[in-house]
C-alpha cells in the first residue's frame, strides 16, 4: 500500500515541476438558478430574453419566487493533462455544471474561462438519425461535435474500428440496441482530440471489454495532454482515473482534494445519512436488562490496545470492544455472549442486515465473571470492517440457555477509513495481506 | 501531435448580455455562420435521405399539394363558382406558379420554427454553432422549391407561356420573398420553442394573408382591397418573381425594393434574437 501511494506521490511531484502547464479551465463562483414551476419557468425564460436583448443587466444573486440555486459559488480549475472527478448524489448539479461548462447554458453569476475546444461526453449520439445507417450517422455525429469535412475523414477509420459493431455498421440505427448504439456514439466522440474532455457517467455503457478500451483511450487522452472532468458514480472509476476530486452536494461544493479522501467522504456521507452516533463510551440504560438480574453490563465502549477509548475506530486498526459489567454473584464458566454486528447502511444478504455473529460458546468458550465490576474485552485484529456505520447488538446469557441476564441492542459506532485507498464499492471488508516474491 | 500548432481559443462565459459588447459579438456571430456551413450540408443531407428513404413515393411528395389545391381552383373557375377575373397568362399555369411562391414562402416562415423543435434533443446536449440547423432546414425549403420548378416547367410549356431573359432574375425575388419569411419564423422561434401557440397560431394567419395576396386572383387596380392588397409585404415579392419570369416587365419595382431592405433588415434582427434568445431556451429545455 505504501509504495504505491509512493509513486502517486511523485509523478505529482514530476508534474508540478513542469512550467508553464497552463490553467485550461477556471471555473469561478459560478451560479445558476432554475425554476420547478413550469409555467413560470417558461415566463422566467421569456423574462431573461427581453433583459437580455434590451442590454441590461439580469439580477441574478437572488432568487425570484419558486426558484432555486442549482449551482451556488462554484469553483474550480483545470490545468492541461489534469484528470477531476465530479461526484455527488443525483440531483447536486454536476450536470449543470458540465452543461455550463460546455456553453450551452450561461452562469447566472461568477465566469467560466476556457482555452482550446470542449467535447462533451455528456450524451451519445446526438444528432442520430435513426433512418440511416451507422457510416452516415458517424458523418453527422462527428460534424456537430466540430469536426470539418477532411478530420472526419482522416478519422473515418478508426472510429468504425473502435466501436466493433461489426456488420451492423451499415444497417440503420434504430436496428441497433442501445448498447451499440452507445459504443457508436462513444467512438465518433472520444476520436474529436478535444482540449477538454468532459465525461458525464457514460462510461457505464457497453460491455466489458468495451469499457477496459474506453478507459484505455482515455488514459491515451491523457498523456496526450487532454484535461478530463469525469462525472461518474463508481468510486473505483473516479479513483483510476483521476487525481484529483470535487464533491458536489445540492449545488455547493463540500470538498475538493485528492480524490481518494474525497471519494471516502462521499461514500461516508452516501451511506450513513440519517444514523446519528455518539462517539466514545456508552452507558446502558437501565430498561434494559430484566431489573432483579444478578448480571447488568454498565457500558460498552472500543478501546485501542492501550486501553484508551476510541471516539472512531479505524479499518486496520487493533479494537478492543470492552464491555463493562457489575455482577451480584460471581459466575465460574457459565457465561456466554453472543455478538452481533450491523452494517446500518443495509449489508446483508438478506434483508437481516447482520454481517458479523460471534457466538463463542460454540466455539468451546465460557466466561467467568467476579463478583462487583469487571470489563470482558474482545480484541480485534485488525478491525476488518470497512468505513460506515455499524450497530452491535450484545446478549450476556448463563447456561443453560436460554437464561438471558443482559441485553444491549443500542450501541452505534462509526468506523473511519483508513490511511490507504479502499473504495466501498470493490471492498466489503478489510483483508490483511503481505506481499512477496519467490524465485 | 499538432496541439502545439493549433491555436487555442480562449472563451469566457459570464452572465453579462452580449449586446453590451456588439463588436464581439458580430465577430461571434460570423464565425459560427462561416463553422455552420458544413454542418448544415450535412444535416440537409441526414433529412432528405432520411426523408425519402422511407417513402414509396418519395419526390411526388413535392409536386401533388400544388397540383390539388391548382386543381381545385380550375374547376371552380370554370364553373363560375368563383370570379377572380382574367390573369396575364392562362390560368391553371397562373395559380400552379403562384400557388407555388406562396408555400414556399409558408415554408420558409415555418422553417426556424420546425428546426428548433426537431434539433431538441441536439439543442439540449452539444454545444454546436446553432445557425446551422436554419441553414439546413432553408436548404430543404429551397430543396423543394426545386422540385416544384420541375412542375412549374412542365406546365408553363404545356400551357405555351411565353418566357423572356429575364426569368434568369427570377431567383433573385424568390430569394427576397424566402428571406422574408425566414427572417419572421426566425424571430418567433425562441418564442415558438417556450409556448406552443406559436406553432398554432402561424396557420392561423397564414390562411387569410393568402387571401390578401395576389395568389389565386390578379392583382385587382382599384378600391379599398386594393390598397390592403398593396400593403401585404408579401405582394411585391411575389408579383415581381412572377412578373420576371412572364412579361420581363416589373411593375411595381419601388415596393420590391423597399421590402426587400425591409427583409434584410429584419433577417440580420432576427437572427441577433434567435443567438441572444437560445442559451435561455436551452436551459429550458430537457436533456
Amino acid at each position: 500500500m505504501t509504495s504505491l501511494e509512493y509513486l502517486n506521490d511523485s509523478h505529482k511531484l514530476d508534474r508540478d515541476l513542469e512550467c508553464d502547464r497552463d490553467v485550461v479551465l477556471s471555473v469561478s463562483n459560478v451560479s445558476k438558478r432554475f425554476c420547478r414551476d413550469l409555467k413560470r419557468s417558461l415566463f422566467y425564460g421569456v423574462q431573461d430574453i427581453a433583459t437580455e436583448l434590451l442590454g441590461m443587466s439580469r439580477q441574478t444573486d437572488s432568487l425570484r419566487p419558486k426558484e432555486f440555486w442549482a449551482l451556488k459559488d462554484v469553483s474550480l480549475e483545470l490545468r492541461r493533462g489534469d484528470a477531476v472527478g465530479l461526484v455527488g448524489a443525483n440531483g447536486a448539479g454536476k450536470t449543470t455544471l458540465l452543461r455550463i461548462i460546455s456553453g450551452l447554458i450561461k452562469p447566472d453569476t461568477g465566469s467560466v474561462e476556457i482555452l482550446g475546444r470542449v467535447a462533451p461526453l455528456i450524451a451519445l449520439g446526438a444528432g442520430f438519425n435513426p433512418i440511416l445507417t451507422g457510416r452516415e450517422n458517424i458523418y453527422v455525429n462527428m460534424s456537430i461535435l466540430g469536426l470539418s469535412k477532411q478530420e472526419i475523414e482522416d478519422r473515418f477509420e478508426q472510429v468504425i474500428e473502435f466501436a466493433e459493431i461489426g456488420e451492423a455498421i451499415d444497417s440503420p440505427v434504430q436496428s441497433y440496441s442501445s448498447g451499440m448504439a452507445a459504443r457508436l456514439g462513444f467512438a465518433s466522440a472520444i476520436f474529436t482530440e478535444p482540449d477538454i474532455l468532459l465525461v458525464d457517467e457514460v462510461l457505464a455503457v457497453g460491455d466489458l471489454s468495451f469499457r477496459a478500451k474506453c478507459t484505455r483511450k482515455i488514459a491515451d487522452l491523457r498523456i496526450k495532454g487532454v484535461s478530463i472532468i469525469l462525472v461518474s458514480h463508481s468510486s473505483g472509476l473516479v479513483l483510476n482515473v483521476c487525481e484529483q476530486a470535487v464533491y458536489l452536494s445540492l449545488g455547493k461544493v463540500k470538498m475538493t482534494g485528492r480524490a481518494g479522501d474525497v471519494v471516502s467522504y462521499y461514500e461516508g456521507d452516501l451511506f450513513g445519512s440519517g444514523v446519528s452516533i455518539q462517539p466514545g463510551m456508552m452507558m446502558v440504560s437501565s430498561g434494559s436488562h430484566q431489573v432483579d438480574s444478578p448480571l447488568k453490563m454498565i457500558y460498552i465502549a472500543l478501546k485501542d490496545r492501550d486501553g484508551n477509548i476510541l471516539d472512531y475506530p479505524v479499518t486496520g486498526q487493533e479494537v478492543v470492544l470492552a464491555i463493562g459489567c457489575e455482577a451480584t454473584q460471581s459466575f465460574e464458566n457459565c457465561i456466554v455472549p453472543s455478538i452481533c454486528f450491523e452494517d446500518l447502511a443495509g449489508g446483508g444478504v438478506s434483508d437481516d442486515p447482520t454481517i458479523l455473529a460471534f457466538a463463542p460458546h460454540h466455539e468451546g468458550l465460557l466466561l467467568s465473571l467476579p463478583v462487583g465490576k469487571s470489563e470482558i474485552q474482545v480484541t480485534l485484529n485488525p478491525l476488518v470492517l470497512r468505513s460506515g456505520k455499524y450497530g452491535i447488538r450484545i446478549w450476556l446469557s448463563k447456561l443453560p440457555l436460554p437464561n438471558g441476564l443482559s441485553v444491549c441492542h443500542d450501541f452505534k459506532f462509526e468506523v473511519k477509513p483508513p490511511a490507504f485507498d479502499m473504495p466501498r464499492e470493490s471492498n466489503m471488508f478489510y483483508q490483511p495481506r503481505a506481499w512477496n516474491v519467490s524465485i | 501531435m499538432t496541439k502545439s500548432i493549433r491555436k487555442s481559443i480562449k472563451t469566457i462565459y459570464t452572465p453579462e448580455s452580449s449586446l453590451r459588447h456588439p463588436l464581439i459579438l458580430f465577430q461571434a456571430m460570423w464565425r459560427d455562420l462561416l463553422a455552420s456551413r458544413e454542418l448544415a450540408w450535412r444535416l440537409l443531407v441526414r433529412d432528405i435521405s432520411a426523408q425519402y428513404r422511407q417513402s414509396i413515393l418519395g419526390i411526388v411528395w413535392a409536386f401533388l399539394p400544388p397540383i390539388v389545391t391548382a386543381w381545385g381552383l380550375i374547376i371552380a373557375k370554370d364553373a363560375g363558382a368563383i370570379n377572380v377575373g382574367n390573369t396575364p397568362i392562362p390560368y391553371p399555369a397562373y395559380v400552379i406558379f403562384s400557388m407555388s411562391l406562396w408555400q414556399t414562402f409558408m415554408e420558409a416562415l415555418s422553417a426556424p420554427i420546425a428546426a428548433v423543435s426537431s434539433a431538441k434533443s441536439m439543442l439540449a446536449r452539444i454545444n454546436f454553432p446553432r445557425e446551422a440547423i436554419i441553414l439546413a432546414k432553408l436548404g430543404e425549403v429551397f430543396f423543394n422549391f426545386g422540385i416544384k420548378i420541375i412542375l412549374i416547367i412542365a406546365v408553363f410549356i404545356w400551357f405555351k407561356v411565353p418566357v423572356t431573359w429575364s426569368v434568369l432574375l427570377a431567383p433573385l425575388a424568390i430569394i427576397h420573398l424566402v428571406l422574408l419569411g425566414t427572417g419572421i419564423g426566425l424571430l418567433l422561434s425562441p418564442f415558438g420553442a417556450l409556448y406552443n401557440d406559436i406553432a398554432k397560431i402561424i396557420p392561423l394567419i397564414l390562411t387569410p394573408w393568402l387571401l390578401i395576396t395576389p395568389v389565386i386572383y390578379p392583382v385587382p387596380k382599384q378600391g379599398w382591397f386594393s390598397t390592403l392588397v398593396n400593403l401585404n409585404p408579401v405582394t411585391p415579392l411575389l408579383v415581381t418573381a412572377r412578373d420576371l419570369s412572364t412579361t420581363g416587365m416589373i411593375s411595381e419595382p419601388i415596393s420590391f425594393w423597399i421590402v426587400s431592405c425591409l427583409a434584410f433588415v429584419l433577417i440580420f434582427l432576427a437572427w441577433i434574437v434567435y443567438r441572444l434568445a437560445m442559451p435561455f431556451i436551452v436551459e429550458r429545455m430537457s436533456s
